[in-house]
């Protein structure tokens, strides 16, 4: 949490991450060069600048469908939660990969007439007005400057200073990077004539990206359908009776036209806060209690049920919501207290939590 | 694409990443001062991180640490 800036947050478990992911991507490389060779011989074969600047383009696209799917994954199955944490990572590698391919594609291709390579490479191609022949290298160079533009403002400092908003909304231009990459490689494939493999294999990636979107929106519908059903001025949301939630872990519900509400247990009371965890948005509720505080599930941010606020020496907070228990049902109240606040765990017993 | 206009393109880009340079130079020694105090204690790895996003986003940088003197100045009145 934000006491002061590391330049990168590694842990054992990121290490190990990011380890496999760059192992990952070198074996991935070189087994395309390798299947290539033996795929592509004699007349037909293809020099090894090509093999890797295709192998190169071939692993950032691969990576970005990771994590594209890593969202809904880990909403689907809360066992791939652990990778969510190192999605940042796997983005920025993913950028570096694709400048790689970029640097070695626009030095073998553009690289060695009179005309200088980036010069050559917007003028060599001015069919813009045909679908099938426009320029399929403009769309890389898109894709590249948003992946660079995510890579560049990945770090928590980036978060801090331009708001959750506006960075979260920054980087949903991954979708638009990914729209651009698949028109690139499907282009490319059909103007270089490389067959349709490309294209099928993009054109699968991108209907089961499609169907993990919709399956996690689909299992999630449920929490919102509550919200959309409930008006604004109503009092108390049920929560379900209080065996449903299982100890140190939250139900969710969501408040009409606001945010998703956490209700925690935790020891002998049921605590609720906003689902939006204050670093990235991450969502709490499927973080559990550890060491008697709220742990975010992305990055391990920490908030005590009781008042929301981030553990000594760290200054986060987040709003707190009061929770009652009448009839064994937990009940919310859909009004957010300001970030902060505190308020007494309800309890089977006690009843409503108030203010502390 | 044509060609003048190309090289104008890459020429303006050029631009646009040398001012960004400049300001992201001057935002890491001497703006973050008023704008973000912890950068200041940071080390040199977290300062070559942030750099090639100040030197993208510079126009940003500039509005900011811009409002940040006003701010400034107005609580000194
Ligand atoms: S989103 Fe990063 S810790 Fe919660």
């Amino acid at each position: 949490m934000s006491v002061g800036y590391v330049a990168i947050q590694w842990s054992r478990h990121k290490r190990i991450y990011d380890a496999a992911a760059a192992v990952g991507a070198v074996l991935f490389v070189g087994a395309w060069v390798i299947t290539g060779k033996l795929m592509w011989r004699g007349e037909h074969a293809l020099s090894d600048e090509v093999l890797i600047l295709r192998g190169l383009g071939s692993c950032a696209i691969v990576l970005l469908h990771v994590i594209l799917a890593i969202g809904p994954l880990a909403r689907l199955d809360r066992r791939f939660l652990p990778v969510l944490y190192n999605r940042r990572h796997l983005g920025v590698m993913t950028f570096l990969i694709g400048l790689a391919h970029a640097a070695l594609a626009v030095g073998y291709y553009h690289g060695f007439g009179v005309v200088s390579p980036l010069v050559s490479l917007l003028t060599s191609n001015t069919n813009v007005a045909s679908l099938r022949e426009f320029p399929f290298e403009w769309l890389g160079v898109g894709a590249l400057a948003i992946l660079f533009l995510m890579a560049a403002t990945s770090h928590d400092f980036w978060l801090r200073n331009l708001g959750a908003r506006a960075w979260k909304r920054l980087h949903m231009l991954v979708y638009i990077a990914y729209g651009l990459l698949v028109g690139h490689v499907a282009l490319g494939a059909v103007q270089t004539d490389r067959g349709g493999a490309y294209v099928w294999a993009v054109g699968v990636g991108m209907v089961v990206l499609t169907a993990l979107h919709v399956a996690a929106a689909w299992r999630e519908a449920p929490i919102d359908a509550g919200r959309a059903s409930a008006t604004p001025n109503e009092a108390w949301l049920d929560v379900g009776s209080i065996d449903e939630i299982p100890m140190d872990r939250a139900r969710l519900v969501a408040a009409a036209g606001g945010e998703r509400i956490a209700v925690f247990r935790h020891k002998d009371g049921f605590s609720a806060v906003t689902n939006v965890c204050a670093h990235q948005g991450g969502p709490l509720g499927e973080g559990k209690v550890i060491d008697g505080c709220i742990t975010c599930p992305w990055h391990g941010w920490q908030y005590k049920p009781g008042d929301g606020c981030s553990p000594p020496p760290f200054t986060e907070k987040i709003a707190t919501y009061q929770v009652r228990v009448i009839g064994g049902r937990v009940q919310v109240d859909p009004k957010a207290n300001p970030a902060g606040t505190p308020v007494t765990p309800a309890t089977p017993m006690g009843g409503e939590g108030g203010h502390a | 694409m044509s060609d003048p206009i190309a090289r104008l393109l890459i020429a303006a880009l050029g631009l646009y990443a040398a001012v960004g340079g400049v300001v992201a130079a001057w935002f890491l020694v001497r703006g973050s001062r008023r704008m973000d105090a912890g950068v200041r204690t940071a080390s040199v790895w977290f300062k070559l991180l942030i750099a090639p996003g100040l030197a993208a986003l510079w126009p940003w940088v500039v509005a900011r640490a811009g409002s940040k003197a006003t701010q400034d100045d107005s609580h000194d009145a």
